[in-house]
């Protein structure tokens, strides 16, 4: 299956290559032609030459080589997907020389194939990505192209707030451009709260209350999918930053604190109370994380964990009926740490074609590109240029959110390095699934951070 | 001359085959095994590392999980489905009304492509909203199904039974075909001897179909080994690798965990494993070619 799977890929992308060869046409184009009429006409035996200027319209075959430019996206969701089909569109039309080719990959197919698009010999030009850890590895392997040049010409280092700045520079020079983040918080259906006069918890007892009444009254307390991971990595992150503060939380992600510390074990102990409890759905590991969403549509769940990139799913009568809050505190003199993990763009250090890719980046950064992403998709822009008053309610007490965090994250798979990312999620999982066996989880963790993160 | 000319002729016929195999079968086999002494995360050149992959392999808890599953995976294999696609093709092998209906049910799920029936069956286990355990609740057999891929004591046994459930029809028309050549000589003149029913399966129909028994079994093996789709459309091996097999896994390390390296071992170990079994059914498919 391995073998075959790389050479499926190769022959693929020859395939990809040959097609991309033949699609350079000649287009007809109307080009109007001066023509100079020279008439030799003899009246009287004079000679006169007669010189008019005619001036001729005429279809002509005449080569243009279009530029292709191949885009390759994991917005895949239906929301984001017609707004990423808009967007290719937007830009089709203000660029006519440019033709793009757009193919757009189920995400968690996107995560897998990304390193087999970077190798191709014709790779994608413009991929979307996540920033932090997981671009920084690319980065590192010089798999990303250096776009300081069109950071400094199009102004993105005055337009962009420095946080979005130093996430997409290494060593001086820019590689990423972010252009739109998303704030984490505790989703909850605000008709459930009222039925049962429930009220937006802000400590861990009031979170408990709610969860219990929630419970008591039939309702299934929180909802998750946790067929591929994440959803659970989260809850690790918040809990790790609620107890023992985003200090700690980042050191952990840099391998700089070890996994057999009590400080994480203690985590380990306020999540299983709540696993204890019954207060996360049963059978959450059947589940993809939005096939978790149906309870909670339906109505039977009240709370989901998430990014607010849960709106895309939902249908428009449950997002009015959709309200969050801040992951309670649990220590109140610990500082308070938020994931807000921001997506966007780089163009592969192979690209073909770089003046389009180039072009497109520029696009992608733009106020026009970013205000209709705010607009249409509710996330955050970018660019600070972005005129503000274009914000949704539920924009404002997102920023608000974020801003009155003391420190932010991107999430627990962009802030830690990929292997270890990994096996902490298994380890997650597989705590999900027999509480009992955290203190041999955690010895198997630190064994692979100090394996994983040795110095070499 | 011409007689060299002649026996050249069919050779030049296999050279595009051949060239084809060696290009995306052998080629690439060769180079996972190269592979797997490597150190390669699919971007950078990989490294040599000798034999630690492997090592690091036998010491994997999850190699052990998913081996041993794959070892569940072909115990029921070659008992579950081969009884009961043997019965079935004896029931169908007369001439009983709705006969070929009935084949043709039997036959049916091998016809679905392997992610269509995980994808099915996905929703028929969902724990909620499922067919099954609705069927359960409704009839008050239990008051909360149980989570059939959730629960990482079911999870294997709900895929096997996905599994098993597309090999009986297969299983069926291999026995099928075997019964028909059975001369019908032979078991009129058992009728004609006295023996009953019982005794002419046993003593005459069983060990006829013993070389159909052995394909049966060994294409049984080969198919629990390189068991993947299901397993990868209805869990992707989990709860915690409750579900993984080695195929499965193979394919999380690599194209998940980009560990090229440390996948090719896998599948290194899975081909040696699969060779043993191909080998013995091709020395059975040859034997008999050669007796006709």
């Amino acid at each position: 299956m391995n073998n075959k799977s790389i050479w499926a890929l190769f022959s693929l992308f020859a395939l990809a290559a040959l097609a991309l060869t033949s699609c350079a046409q000649p287009t007809p184009e109307t080009i109007i032609e001066t023509v100079v009429v020279t008439e030799v006409v003899e009246i009287e035996g004079e000679t006169i030459i007669e010189t008019q200027i005619v001036e001729t319209t005429k279809e002509v075959e005449v080569p243009v080589e279009k530029q292709v430019l191949i885009y390759n996206s994991y917005m895949s969701d239906p929301d984001p997907r017609a707004a990423d089909a808009e967007v290719v569109t937007m830009f089709s039309e203000a660029n006519p020389d440019i033709e793009v080719l757009h193919s757009t990959v189920a995400h968690e197919d996107f995560k897998q194939a990304i390193r087999a698009y970077l190798t191709a010999s014709t790779p994608p030009d413009v991929l979307t990505w996540f920033a932090g850890n997981r671009a920084r590895f690319f980065i590192d392997n010089d798999q990303l192209m250096d776009i300081s040049d069109l950071w400094a010409s199009e102004g993105w280092n005055e337009s962009y707030p420095k946080g979005f700045q130093a996430m997409s520079t290494v060593d001086g020079n820019q590689y990423f451009l972010p252009t739109s983040w998303y704030w984490w918080a505790v989703y909850y259906r605000i008709s459930i709260f009222e039925e049962l006069g429930l009220e937006e918890p802000t400590t861990w007892e009031e979170f408990i209350a709610v969860n219990e009444a929630l419970k008591e009254a039939g309702y299934t307390p929180i909802a998750i999918g946790t067929k591929y991971r994440w959803t659970a990595a989260a809850w690790f992150d918040y809990l790790n930053m609620r107890i023992n503060g985003p200090e700690f939380h980042v050191d952990l992600m840099l391998c700089k604190e070890s996994y057999d510390d009590p400080r994480v074990a203690q985590v380990f102990e306020v999540w299983r109370e709540l696993l204890d409890s019954g207060y996360f759905i049963d059978d959450a590991a059947a589940y993809s994380w939005s096939e978790a969403l149906e309870p909670f549509i339906r109505g039977d769940a009240a709370m989901y964990l998430m990014g607010d990139f849960i709106r895309d799913s939902l249908p428009d009568e449950i997002e009015e009926d959709l309200g969050f809050f801040r992951f309670p505190i649990i220590d109140p003199n610990v500082p308070i740490g938020e994931d807000a993990p921001t997506d966007g763009f780089f163009i592969a250090a192979n690209s073909q074609n770089v003046e389009a890719a180039k072009r497109f980046m520029a696009y992608l950064g733009s106020v026009e590109y970013q205000t209709y992403f705010a607009e249409t998709l509710n996330r955050l822009p970018t660019n600070f240029d972005v005129d503000k008053s274009i914000f949704t309610e539920s924009q404002q007490e997102g920023l608000e959110l974020i801003e009155g965090a003391d420190f932010v994250a991107q999430f627990y798979d962009r802030d830690t390095t990929p292997e270890m990312a990994d096996e902490g999620m298994n380890a997650f999982m597989a705590f999900w699934d027999d509480p009992d066996s955290i203190d041999g989880l955690l010895a198997d963790l630190e064994a692979a951070r100090l394996e994983i993160c040795a110095p070499e | 001359m011409v007689r060299v000319r002649k026996n050249l002729i069919p050779y030049m016929f296999l050279i595009i085959p051949l060239i084809i195999y060696l290009v995306w079968v052998i080629g690439p086999m060769f180079y996972t095994f190269y592979l797997s002494l490597t150190d390669w995360d699919g971007l950078t050149t990989p490294t040599f590392i000798g034999l630690q992959n492997y090592q690091k392999l036998f010491e994997d808890k999850v190699f052990y999980i998913s081996l041993f599953n794959n070892l569940k995976w072909l115990v029921s294999f070659i008992t579950i489905p081969v009884v009961l696609g043997l019965a079935l093709a004896m029931v169908l092998n007369r001439a009983i009304p709705g006969e070929k209906f009935f084949k043709m049910s039997f036959f049916m799920p091998m016809v679905l492509a392997m992610v269509v029936s995980g994808l099915i069956w996905g929703w028929m286990f969902h724990p909620a909203g499922g067919l099954i355990n609705n069927f359960l609740v409704a009839t008050g057999i239990m008051e909360k199904g149980p989570g059939w891929l959730s629960d990482r004591d079911l999870v294997l046994w709900s895929i096997i039974l996905v599994a098993t459930w597309r090999q009986v029809g297969y299983v069926m028309v291999l026995y099928l075909a075997g019964l028909k050549s059975i001369n019908p000589q032979l078991l009129d003149a058992a009728t004609v001897d006295g023996a009953t029913g019982w005794q002419t399966f046993w003593r005459i129909i069983l060990p006829l179909l013993m070389p159909v028994t052995v394909i049966v079994i060994v294409i049984s093996v080969i198919d629990s080994l390189r068991a993947f789709d299901l397993v990868s459309v209805m869990t992707r091996g989990g709860p915690a690798n409750a579900s993984s097999v080695l195929a499965n896994f193979m394919y999380i390390e690599s194209f998940n965990n980009y560990k090229m390296g440390y996948g090719a071992s896998i599948a290194v170990i899975l081909f040696f494993l699969s060779l043993i079994f191909i080998f013995i059914y091709l020395w059975r498919v040859m034997k008999d070619e050669l007796e006709y």
